[in-house]
């Protein structure tokens, strides 16, 4: 064999002896696996905002309250009487497709996690609740619809969990606000180091990079090497976060749907979320590349 | 006193001054203009600055005062880019022949050709044939590690001229080869030379100096005297102005 055909281009810069790039890698990998980890966890938030959106618009809850009589007897009956109003006022609505009053066992299940099992509800003065289902296309004036049921029983208060859904609205916002800091701050971090990194390696190389310039290499060229190299560590790096990730996300999930009837377990990526988790070495090797392009071009201007 | 108006300059010096730092200039009001086409030698005791003058002709350094034109365009005034595409068109030789260790000989030849973005079918051919033409083609694949002091030199100057400069600045080029190999690396600049390279070579040689007649730049206490040999007046093509 001739020693033509052995002839293979080599890298004139010979980035892959540097030593900080196992530390970029490393580091390109932790980024990626607790990007990935926050990442899951917005679109998580996300996907739970939409679910507890779903299943509260087109739904109202009417709550009787008890008469307020020594007869307990007495009592109940009333305040059977006042739901069996509220229920006929709500019936003859045109926006409201159903409306079910909460049966004893029913209301008995709420009421368990404070007062036990096997509580009797005749002895109790137990407020009453309606479940009202809107029909789909639906948008009653709510002012309007509590007027109509205070006329018919001073005693039936309307809600249509519009306080509930904002309060968890604000507290997710929080948390997605918390998780979207520790994203800036993973990229930021990633950045510097790889800025740093790279204006370490351009001072170990100065002398081949002089030569480079002396045979008329421009900046773009040299930042060419340097980006196409640090964008791989990044791509690599990349990989092995997302492989650590993945079985972490799927760990969380599990764990959270063991909470039964909990908020957290309503939580659920789609396709469409993989896709933008599984995307993250792509996005880790771009940031890298044109981190380390950059930091080369304003490195070099500095030098003649 | 000798000036060619007709023939464009290659390198263009006024008053320049050159000094490191805080301390004393190492070169000061330097006049020079080099014709296309001309051969001269520099010379100059150790120390004397012959490094620096060719650091600012091949575009490494700017000049700490004064003017400095390389191919038509001021120094001071022109951008990275552009400096780099007037580099392209000057071959240096080293005196240390600041080859690239971890690149084979093949690659330390080729390079010029590549930064310039040169086809690599193209670049084999040239690079090739060049390591036969210096002697080199049964090491084209060896680092230069494991050559000799002349090997390396040889390679330096293939590395110079692979890319058919405009320019070529010399700095001892054939201070490590041996004396058969000397004349015929000489041949090779006066060569270029013939064809329209503008060449110069820093040499403390005396003999190289006396077997070529040509124009000796001159550095002695910072300033910069042209010395013709009389016999060969007709090759000068650079002008000097004290």
């Amino acid at each position: 064999m001739s020693n033509k055909n052995l002839i293979s281009r080599k890298q004139e810069l010979p980035l892959k002896d540097d030593s900080s790039s196992l530390f970029l890698q490393v580091m390109i990998c932790i980024a990626v696996f607790l990007f990935a980890v926050t990442l899951a966890g917005v679109l998580s938030i996300n996907s739970m905002l939409v679910t507890w959106n779903e299943s509260i618009l087109g739904s109202l809850t009417v709550q009787i309250m008890p008469v307020n009589d020594a007869n307990v007897q007495k009592a109940q009956k009333g305040t059977l009487e006042h739901q069996q109003k509220a229920l006929e006022v709500l019936q003859s609505l045109p926006e409201v497709e159903s409306v079910t009053p909460l049966t004893d066992k029913q209301l008995q299940k709420l009421i368990q996690p404070w007062l036990g099992d096997g509580v009797d509800l005749k002895n109790l003065p137990i407020p009453r609740i309606l479940d009202v289902k809107l029909k789909a296309d639906a948008e009653p004036d709510f002012a309007k619809l509590a007027e109509k049921l205070a006329e018919a029983s001073p005693l039936a208060t309307l809600d249509n969990h519009k306080l509930w859904l904002n309060k968890l609205i604000k507290f997710a916002d929080g948390l997605k606000m918390l998780a979207l800091t520790v994203l800036v701050l993973v990229i930021a971090v990633t950045s510097g180091a790889i800025t740093y990194s790279t204006r370490t390696s351009l001072g170990l190389h100065q002398y081949i990079i002089e030569i480079l310039h002396t045979l008329g290499a421009k900046d773009a060229y040299i930042a060419q090497q340097y980006a196409k190299h640090i964008g791989m560590l990044g791509f690599v790096g990349g990989i092995i976060g997302i492989m650590l990730a993945v079985p972490t996300i799927f760990m969380i999930s599990r764990l959270s749907e063991q909470i039964e009837g909990g908020i957290i377990s309503e939580a659920r990526l789609s396709i469409g979320d993989w896709l933008e988790i599984l995307s993250l070495p792509a996005f880790a090797a771009v940031i890298a590349m044109v981190t380390a392009y950059y930091t080369v071009k304003r490195t070099l201007e500095k030098m003649m | 006193m000798q000036k060619n108006t007709t023939t464009p300059s290659i390198i263009e010096m006024q008053n320049v001054g050159i000094r490191y730092g805080q301390g004393p200039e190492i070169l000061s009001d330097i006049k020079l203009s080099l014709k296309k086409g001309s051969f001269h030698f520099l010379t100059g005791k150790s120390g004397a600055g012959k490094t620096s003058l060719l650091s600012m002709m091949y575009l490494a350094q700017k000049p700490s005062r004064g003017v400095v034109s390389v191919f038509g365009k001021n120094v001071n005034f022109t951008n990275r880019d552009s400096l780099s595409m007037l580099r392209r068109r000057i071959g240096v030789v080293f005196q240390d022949f600041r080859l690239l260790d971890h690149l084979s000989a093949f690659d330390n030849v080729a390079l010029p050709l590549r930064v310039c973005g040169m086809d690599e079918r193209e670049v084999k051919k040239r690079v090739t044939e060049l390591l036969q033409w210096v002697e080199l083609d049964k090491h084209i694949l060896a680092t230069p590690a494991t050559l000799s002091g002349g090997e390396k030199q040889r390679i330096a100057i293939a590395r110079a001229v692979i890319n058919r400069p405009d320019l070529l600045l010399a700095d001892e080029p054939t201070g490590n080869v041996d004396n058969d190999i000397a004349p015929k690396l000489m041949k090779l600049f006066v060569e270029l030379n013939k064809l329209g390279t503008t060449v110069v070579i820093a040499t403390h040689s005396e003999k190289l100096i006396a077997d070529f007649a040509y124009p000796c730049l001159h550095l002695q206490n910072r300033n910069l005297r042209i010395l013709y040999p009389s016999s060969s007046l007709r090759n000068a093509g650079g002008s000097h102005e004290q």
